[in-house]
């Protein structure tokens, strides 16, 4: 409960209108790393507000779960409110998981999701509960790739030695691997991750991703240098991936050339930003004195 | 009293619904079957769909898909397997809509079946059904409970339950003018049009009677489905409540 309150708190609740008025609640759940060891995106509903009349909380929820958190009386097993929340959850995961490996056949679709569930042994039908049905399947893998990046963070002792702009680098190549079974399809998926529906939760993605490979790479600086960090960073990661799209060289060996210069451009930059901003200050200085002298002749005058 | 009133009102139902509704019946059982997300090979049953407007929308949405996944051959041959069940407990109903299906040139479908049956005790077997939708059927069963203790059953794991209903409008402007109007506008209307006041002045209190949004999305959730929600449309006149059962 505490996972959802505090997913609440910093990403908050989006009440979206259907066309004729209507109105479901969804929060876009992202489980943090460290509260669970899976990720996923799935549509968290409320819980039904019996024992709790809170106004805007009856005034916007539009959902319940099975009866043992709904009951009026409030009696019944409180302890297993989260089985019967989560077994839905976790039939939807199952069923996704299986989904992935027919993407590469149908793409990032319903197909896939209902070949998936066919093989899950679950009705395919479960695809309706889906909200944004081949976004569900993309999301999916966004997070199985990030948690399997984290995986390997945590399990190599590869990435000690390296200075950052090398672990960085082997970073997002040990990522942007996980894509090269798919590749085929993965345009599709960049563009399903483009929709405007789709927008926000890519994007949240994304920065937990890029997020995740600063701090391995060790900087676990919060100011504001950060969010430059990250924005660079995420650049390298897009431009990659794309370059990665087009790249028919064996195992990508490109791409990974790519990635390397596009790694040294951005911390060439870095020193270049410094050099310039002490080269304003001492042409600042210089010009100054001399602008000085210029102004108090002329006001002599 | 339900089966006289729907005996007579069967042979006008169409009309009257385009009259009551202005036509947006028509977009609400769209919107039911947009969210059903029905795929070929599909078993499903339609309660109390007596004149088949909703297993119609099902099975043409099911030939589009057909024809983009013609890629796939593996799917080639479940357009055979597909199946749905009209179940109406009134012959008229089931009559009409036996008719509506040969003017729309699905008369040989093989894969619509009508049944007459009560939704508190289907015929079919336990875990047979991919999909379960009522639209506008279920304000007249005399035991909600039953019929969603039933819909569970005949699901199998994964399927979903979905319920098109009239429902309660709690926006304040718009209640007193949705209240005059069915109360001022359409018993006339059904005078009128099917020469029966009575029947529709049933439906409107019928409608009045029925379990607002919440506590029947709690219902649900009691007969054992999870993700239980509910979408309004038209500021809560119509609501479409669905549930999964897991």
């Amino acid at each position: 409960m505490y996972r959802t309150a505090a997913n609440r708190l910093l990403y908050g609740a989006s009440l979206i209108n259907n066309s004729g008025g209507g109105h479901l609640l969804r929060f876009p759940i992202l489980r943090t790393v460290i509260s669970s060891s899976r990720f996923s995106t799935t549509v968290d509903p409320q819980t039904f507000p019996n024992q709790d009349p809170g106004p805007s909380d009856s005034s916007t929820t539009s959902s319940a779960t099975s009866s043992s958190t709904s009951s009026t009386a409030g009696d019944g097993p409180r302890h297993e409110r989260k089985n019967p929340r989560a077994e839905y959850e976790e039939e939807q995961a199952r069923v996704l998981q299986a989904s992935l490996r027919h993407v590469i056949r149908l793409g990032w679709s319903e197909e896939a999701i209902i070949a998936g569930a066919k093989e899950a042994g679950v009705s395919p039908s479960i695809v309706g509960s889906f909200p944004r049905k081949e976004a569900a399947i993309v999301e999916f893998f966004m997070d199985d790739c990030l948690q399997r990046l984290i995986d390997r963070i945590d399990s190599g002792e590869e990435l000690q030695n390296l200075i950052p702009s090398q672990c960085i680098s082997k970073l997002v190549r040990i990522r942007l691997e996980m894509q090269a079974p798919n590749i085929s399809k993965w345009p599709q998926a960049l563009s399903i991750q483009a929709h405007p529906l789709n927008v926000s939760t890519s994007f949240k993605q994304r920065a937990m991703l890029v997020d995740e490979i600063w701090h391995a790479a060790g900087d676990g600086a919060s100011d504001v240098d950060c969010y430059v960090k990250r924005t660079i960073l995420g650049g390298i990661y897009s431009t990659t991936e794309i370059y990665m799209l087009t790249d028919s060289s064996s195992e990508f060996r490109d791409t990974w050339l790519f990635l390397d210069d596009r790694v040294k451009d951005a911390f060439d930059l870095k020193k270049t930003v410094q050099e310039a901003k002490y080269l304003a200050e001492a042409v600042g200085a210089g010009m100054g004195s001399s602008l000085q002298g210029f102004v108090s002749r002329v006001l002599q005058r | 009293m339900v089966g006289k009133v729907f005996s007579k009102v069967a042979s006008n139902y169409d009309l009257m619904n385009d009259l009551m509704s202005a036509g947006l019946h028509r977009l609400w059982k769209d919107r039911l079957v947009s969210k059903l997300s029905p795929f070929p090979g599909m078993k499903h049953l339609d309660v109390a769909g007596g004149t088949g407007d909703v297993a119609f929308r099902i099975l043409e949405s099911i030939s589009s898909i057909r024809r983009r996944a013609l890629q796939d051959p593996v799917n080639d041959g479940l357009q055979e397997e597909t199946q749905i069940y009209v179940c109406d407990i009134n012959p008229n109903m089931l009559n009409v809509g036996k008719k509506h299906a040969i003017e729309r040139g699905l008369g040989e479908d093989k894969s619509l079946t009508w049944v007459e049956g009560d939704a508190e005790a289907l015929s079919f077997g336990d875990n047979s059904m991919d999909g379960y939708t009522i639209a506008f059927g279920i304000r007249n069963v005399t035991h909600i409970e039953k019929v969603l203790a039933e819909a569970y059953r005949v699901l199998k794991r994964g399927g979903r339950f979905l319920c098109l209903e009239l429902s309660h409008v709690e926006i304040p402007v718009f209640k007193e003018l949705y209240d005059f109007y069915s109360f001022s506008v359409i018993p006339p209307l059904g005078e009128l049009v099917a020469g029966d006041r009575e029947s529709y002045q049933y439906l409107v209190e019928s409608i009045r009677q029925f379990p607002p949004q919440e506590k029947f999305a709690s219902m649900i959730a009691d007969a054992g489905f999870q993700k239980v929600e509910y979408e309004n449309l038209v500021g809560g006149v119509v609501a479409i409540h669905s549930g999964l059962k897991i």
